[in-house]
C-alpha cells in the first residue's frame, strides 16, 4: 500500500515536471501552510571573499549511508541530514517523491551545487565553506511542519552559527 | 524552504534563497530571494551545464548584496533552455553596498 502511495506521488511529480504551470497552480492552492510573520534580517557586512558559506537544500539530498527521508508519512519528514563539506557527490542521493529528480540524479549540482561552490572558493570568490551543509525534504505539512519550525530548523540554525557561518544559500526542489 | 531560511536568518546569518514557486515565496516572505520561472527540480538549471549553474550562483550572490528591503524577490531574467551562458563570465563585485 505504501508502495502504491509512493508510486502515485512519483507519477504526479513527473506529470508536474511536464507541465510547470500546473505545478505553480498546485503550489498556490496548497499555500497557507506557511504564514508570513515578521521577516528576520541580518545585514551582511563582509565581502563574499571573506565569508564562510553553507548550503541548505530542501531537495531531499542525503548521504547514501544515512537513513532516507520518510516517504510514507503524508505530512512529510521534518528531520535533516548533515553533509560534510568534503563529501563526494557520488556518495549522495535524493529521497523525495514529490518532484522529478531525474536530472538532479545525473548532476546533483542542479539542486545541491557543492562542486560549483568549491570552484568559487578555489577561485577566491567565496572565503570558505562551512564544515557541514544540510539536507531537508520539502513538502512538509501538519505536525511535521511544527516539528520543522519548532525543532529541526532552529537546530540547523544553531549549528550553522556555531560553525561561524556568515552566509547560507538555500535551494529548493 | 522559506521557513528554514527565516530560522537561519533570525540567528544572525545572512541568507539568500532560490525560488521556483513565486507565489509560495511571496506568502512565506523569506528575507532575500531570487526567483526563476524554471521547472521544479532545477534551481541551478540543467544537468552538466556548468556555465549556467555559475550564472545562477553569481545572480544569487549579487542579490544577496543588492537587496536592502526584507522580503524582496528578485525576478531573474533567464528563460528556460533559451539562453546562452558564457563559461568565461566573471563574478560581479560581491561586496557590501555600504562598507562597515
Amino acid at each position: 500500500m505504501a508502495d502504491l502511495t509512493r508510486f502515485k506521488h512519483q507519477l504526479l511529480a513527473r506529470f508536474i515536471a511536464a507541465f510547470p504551470a500546473l505545478g505553480r497552480r498546485w503550489a498556490t492552492a496548497a499555500g497557507g501552510w506557511e504564514s508570513a510573520a515578521a521577516i528576520p534580517w541580518t545585514a551582511l557586512t563582509k565581502p563574499l571573499h571573506q565569508c564562510r558559506l553553507a548550503l541548505v537544500t530542501t531537495a531531499g539530498v542525503h548521504l547514501r549511508d544515512q537513513p532516507p527521508f520518510d516517504m510514507t508519512d503524508p505530512e512529510g519528514d521534518a528531520t535533516f541530514r548533515a553533509i560534510a563539506t568534503d563529501t563526494a557527490l557520488d556518495d549522495l542521493t535524493i529521497t523525495h517523491d514529490y518532484y522529478d529528480h531525474g536530472d538532479a540524479d545525473r548532476d546533483l549540482n542542479i539542486v545541491f551545487p557543492l562542486e560549483r561552490l568549491r570552484d568559487l572558493v578555489a577561485e577566491g570568490t567565496i572565503g570558505s565553506l562551512a564544515e557541514f551543509h544540510y539536507g531537508f525534504m520539502g513538502h512538509i505539512i501538519g505536525t511535521q511542519l511544527s516539528r520543522l519550525t519548532g525543532a529541526s530548523a532552529p537546530e540547523v540554525a544553531r549549528r550553522l552559527r556555531a560553525d561561524a557561518v556568515d552566509v547560507v544559500l538555500l535551494t529548493p526542489a | 524552504m522559506g521557513l528554514v531560511q527565516k530560522a537561519i536568518e533570525s540567528v544572525g546569518i545572512a541568507t539568500i534563497g532560490i525560488s521556483l514557486a513565486r507565489e509560495v515565496t511571496a506568502q512565506v516572505k523569506p528575507p532575500r530571494t531570487v526567483f526563476l520561472r524554471w521547472p521544479f527540480g532545477h534551481p541551478l538549471g540543467e544537468a552538466g551545464a556548468v556555465a549556467q549553474q555559475r550564472t545562477v550562483l553569481f545572480a544569487a550572490f549579487e542579490a544577496l548584496y543588492a537587496i536592502d528591503t526584507p522580503g524582496t524577490i528578485v525576478d531573474l531574467p533567464f528563460r528556460w533552455r533559451r539562453e546562452v551562458y558564457s563559461a568565461a563570465a566573471k563574478p560581479p563585485d560581491l561586496v557590501p553596498r555600504i562598507p562597515s
